[in-house]
């Protein structure tokens, strides 16, 4: 017969809740009669009287009980002295003591900081109190040939929806202008927000003074805290009145109706000054308030208890009002956000009103934090396991002293988690003081500062913080340690840590570690700057443009223009390089060819110092204006055409043109967007949108102040709308000079952890050989000898390790780098001379300093010891 | 006193105890009330009487030696002391001096 057992679990809940005392006797029957039964009932029927039996002794004089005789531990006084053991062993090693804390902490204080930063962005706007009941109308629509997901929707939109629906309880359109606010002498440039009258109602912004409905008046209009104070100072601001300038001349006065508190941190719409929608009619629209222009934004909001599915069936209805507009961009689908998602998902939207980070910022951000503090728990890890070895007759004596395995680990556990407290607690303070600061700095926008939207959540995260660090770095010394016998450390058989290749191996993977976090910072921090110092195809110094309203302007201005002295040459195009640039596609040979078209007059090429490599520019005449084209070099990869471009033909709209010049291939919209071919046609009696002029970049502003004040002449109402060119990728570098500072920064903090940790673990090793090289010196060994052989046995593994991480590092770094960096530059050798050579400076400095330690003291010392 | 007055179940259990004499523990004494008196118990009824009567002096108690039964777990051996014996002497005797003065006239049965 097979050897039956009854269910584990009950055994177990057996042993749990009975009295020790009683439980032999007891368990001893239930188990008898599960034998007899098992042969005499079978095995199904055993098990499960077994079951009953164990419930059936659950009574009260059979439950273990708190205040038994038998034996009990004093945990609180055990506790203590774990306490008490772990601040004498934070100050007996003091090295590496504050290694293991200092190295811990910067790496909390950083992980705090990204914890601090992603709270932020990810719970924007989550103090509107309607917000479930918000959501912005964004939506996909086609222009130029692109497809894309705009924040802005049909101005009609909002009202229509509003009247045609009865779950939506209230609308609001977002329209961003700028506008001179002039108030006494004073005139400023400002940023204008028109809002429909429910704005208040819809969204939670707190009033400080003034009536909440003020923007139900047409004449009124609500301004920031800090507005009120730059035009009124002490003045009582509500009643006031101010006058707005706006970018089309007019000018309308209006009445301070209100004034807003300052917008909470995590306020993703930023206006300062709201105007009521029903002024934006008159003064921006008048005849033409249809489906043809759009709003930067639209926001609904739905009564209570209805949801989206209320609303989202009769999109297609507006999207064919839309489409029936006759406007030049045609909406394909409206895609309604929730308010709280807005912040997050505003990256995908073009031009979106709400202010929000890219997801990888903070996911890139988040995996370094976790890097370093990887990294610092390994650290803290290896010193632990060496530093314990010192402690074996410890363990021993406790276990003899009738201490058990789970005693030995809380103990050690104890100690770890108390240096991780340490650790957190400087941490926190240098995220306060240092880390966050630093990021504010680095992103003014954000205004970082230490706090978070659920106070209780950070709380969780510290604490966690503390355990899994504590828990992650002091659980393998302490699990594997608690195990050893007493007798066999007494006898002096357990070689735990001394061992050779133990230790060498601990080493090694810190040299590899160490190879690859200086190899691959490095080579990210190059790759970011040789993206800053990048050809843009073109010289940008020098050039600006500027927006034409229409025909007549354009040739009074270009008579005025020709004859200004600091002049170099100009152009008028349909397009801007830097902006938006409409793709088409060129038939040829039953070959389809996508192709951005630029139309200009004639030195396009010239005004906007692209690079001719073949061929010459466009000119004025009719026959080039109408079929010559210039196109870039990835057109002609694309065509195959790269032996003798010149005269060849192609059909773009159904006219046949004739390639006259090739320019080197040139950035016309971010680096991180690959080259697409680029067809530069003349005009064709199209009117131009601008002006683009170039100069010698010194006398860029006098120049742009002549055009002014002759555009100032010509088109009184209209405002002077001008691009520099130098502006157009300030973004792009923006950004890229944060990364760079980021990356630097981390690189930083990660060399310093890679070198703590080989500092700590190296003095580990050579204190242990603080005997041998003793007894050497005794023996007349001189300190150059001694250091050599302390060296030595490291040179081996810092090799080793090397060769490993080196390609390991390279090849990783170049995979990443060709997925992030567009056209990126070869990694280059210097990320690893640089790597070898921290390390074995680190490793030089350490065995040094450490052998002159040894060789300093008295040799008797170190022996007498022991 | 309270020790004196022993309930039904608890005379048996010590009369059970008194006869198995040394080999009582709690599956044996089970086993013998079924037995004899064709009481069918949950052991851990029985387990609280026989602590019951250990607590009532009635009982004395010993771990036996570990045998390869029963997973190697010892058996707890109760016997009777001077006052479980005394005990049910006494139980005993009331019964037979009440059932001696039953008179004979009451034997006679009308069915």
């Amino acid at each position: 017969m097979k050897d039956v057992k009854p269910p584990h679990w009950a055994e177990k809940f057996l042993q749990w809740y009975c009295d020790p005392y009683y439980l032999e006797e007891i368990s001893g029957d239930i188990y008898e009669l599960f034998e007899r039964r098992t042969q005499q009932q079978g095995h199904k029927l055993a098990r499960l009287k077994f079951v009953w039996d164990v419930f059936r002794f659950f009574r009260w004089s059979n439950i273990k009980k708190s205040n038994s005789k038998h034996t009990h531990m004093n945990k609180t006084i055990l506790f203590k002295n774990y306490l008490k053991l772990g601040f004498r062993n934070i100050k007996r090693n003091m090295v590496s003591s504050v290694i293991n804390i200092f190295g811990l902490s910067i790496a909390i204080s950083f992980a705090i900081t990204i914890y601090i930063f992603a709270d932020m962005q990810l719970n924007m706007d989550k103090f509107h109190e309607n917000g479930k009941q918000i959501y912005l109308l964004s939506s996909y629509l086609s222009m130029d040939g692109d497809n894309n997901l705009w924040c802005g929707s049909p101005l009609l939109l909002g009202p229509q929806m509003k009247a045609d629906n009865p779950a939506i309880e209230a609308f609001t359109r977002y329209e961003y202008r700028t506008a001179s606010v002039k108030r006494g002498v004073n005139v400023f440039e400002e940023s204008i927000t028109f809002v429909d009258q429910d704005f208040l109602d819809i969204f939670s912004f707190a009033i400080s003074k003034g009536n909440r409905d003020a923007l139900k008046s047409r004449n009124q209009i609500i301004i920031s805290d800090e507005m009120a104070t730059k035009y009124f100072e002490y003045d009582e601001p509500v009643g006031q009145e101010i006058s707005l300038k706006f970018t089309n001349g007019k000018i309308q006065r209006f009445t301070v109706g209100a004034v807003m508190e300052k917008q909470p941190y995590n306020s993703s719409l930023t206006g300062q000054i709201y105007i009521p929608f029903e002024s934006y009619k008159s003064i921006y629209i008048d005849e033409k308030y249809n489906w043809s222009h759009r709003t930067d934004a639209t926001f609904v909001q739905l009564k209570a208890g209805k949801n989206l599915s209320d609303i989202s069936g009769s999109f297609s209805k507006y999207i064919d009002l839309q489409l029936g507009s006759n406007a030049d961009w045609k909406m394909e689908k409206i895609n309604p956000i929730g308010l709280y998602d807005m912040s997050t998902q505003s990256f995908k939207m073009l031009s979106s009103v709400s202010v929000g980070g890219h997801p990888s910022g903070r996911l890139a951000l988040s995996i370094m934090a976790l890097l370093l503090l990887g990294m610092a728990c390994f650290n803290f890890m290896n010193i632990s396991v060496a530093s314990s070895t010192k402690r074996l007759k410890e363990i021993a004596l406790r276990k003899v002293m009738g201490g058990v395995k789970k005693q030995i680990t809380q103990q050690f556990l104890t100690e770890n988690i108390l240096q991780c407290f340490f650790a957190l607690t400087i941490g926190m303070v240098l995220a306060y003081f240092l880390m966050i600061p630093a990021f504010d700095y680095m992103i003014p926008q954000m205004e970082l500062k230490f706090r978070s939207y659920e106070p209780e959540s950070l709380a969780i995260f510290l604490l966690s913080l503390l355990l899994v660090t504590g828990i992650i770095s002091g659980s393998y010394p302490a699990l594997y340690i608690s195990r050893f016998e007493a007798i066999a450390i007494f006898k002096g058989n357990q070689k735990f840590g001394s061992g050779n290749l133990f230790s060498k191996a601990m080493l090694g993977v810190q040299f590899f570690l160490a190879t690859l976090t200086i190899v691959g910072c490095f080579s990210l921090t190059d790759q970011s700057i040789h993206l800053a110092e990048k050809d843009w195809g073109y010289n940008p110094k020098g050039i600006f443009s500027f927006y034409v309203y229409n025909q007549e302007q354009l040739d009074k201005l270009e008579k005025e223009i020709i004859n200004l002295p600091e002049l170099k040459n100009y152009t008028t195009a349909s397009n801007l390089i830097g902006r938006g640039i409409p793709l088409k596609t060129i038939d040829y040979d039953n070959k389809k060819i996508s192709a951005r078209v630029i139309r200009s007059s004639e030195n396009f090429v010239e005004t906007m110092q692209l690079r001719l490599l073949n061929g010459r520019s466009l000119t004025n005449q009719t026959n080039d204006q109408q079929s010559s084209v210039v196109v870039n070099e990835t057109f002609l990869k694309q065509m195959q055409w790269q032996d003798d471009p010149i005269n060849k033909t192609f059909v773009l709209d159904s006219t046949r043109y004739k390639i006259v010049g090739v320019v080197g291939d040139f950035h016309y919209f971010s680096f991180y967007n690959s080259i697409q071919p680029v067809v530069i046609t003349g005009l064709k009696n199209q009117t131009p949108k601008y002006i683009s002029v170039s100069c010698d970049p010194d006398k860029m502003y006098e120049l742009n102040q002549k055009t002014r004040e002759i555009w100032a002449g010509i088109a009184p109402n209209d405002p002077f709308d001008v691009v520099f060119q130098e502006d157009t990728f300030n973004d792009f570098y923006n950004e890229n000079e944060t990364n760079i500072i980021l990356t630097i920064m981390v690189s930083t903090i990660a060399i310093i952890l890679a070198c703590l940790g080989l500092y700590g673990l190296l003095s580990f090793n050579i204190q242990k050989k603080l005997r041998e090289f003793s007894i050497r010196k005794v023996l007349g060994a001189d300190p150059k000898s001694i250091a050599k052989i302390a060296g030595k046995q490291y040179t081996w593994v810092l090799i080793a390790a090397f060769l490993l991480g080196a390609p390991l590092g390279y090849w990783g770094m170049a995979q990443l780098i060709s997925t992030i960096f567009p056209d990126p530059k070869g990694v280059s050798v210097i990320p690893l001379i640089v790597a070898i050579s921290v390390i074995s400076i680190t490793l030089i400095a350490t065995v040094t300093g450490q052998v002159l330690k040894a060789i300093n003291v008295n040799p008797a010392n170190i022996l007498r010891s022991e | 006193m309270k020790g004196n007055h022993l309930g039904e179940l608890e005379e048996l259990v010590l009369l059970t105890v008194g006869s198995l004499y040394d080999k009582a523990y709690g599956v044996a004494v089970m086993d013998e009330l079924k037995e004899s008196a064709g009481r069918t118990m949950n052991i851990s009824a029985i387990h609280a009487v026989l602590r019951r009567l250990e607590e009532k002096n009635l009982l004395s108690s010993r771990m036996g030696g570990s045998t390869n039964e029963r997973g190697g777990r010892r058996k707890r051996l109760f016997t009777l002391t001077k006052s479980g014996k005394e005990a049910i002497d006494q139980t005993i005797a009331v019964r037979n001096t009440l059932y001696n003065r039953i008179p004979d006239i009451s034997f006679n049965f009308s069915s």
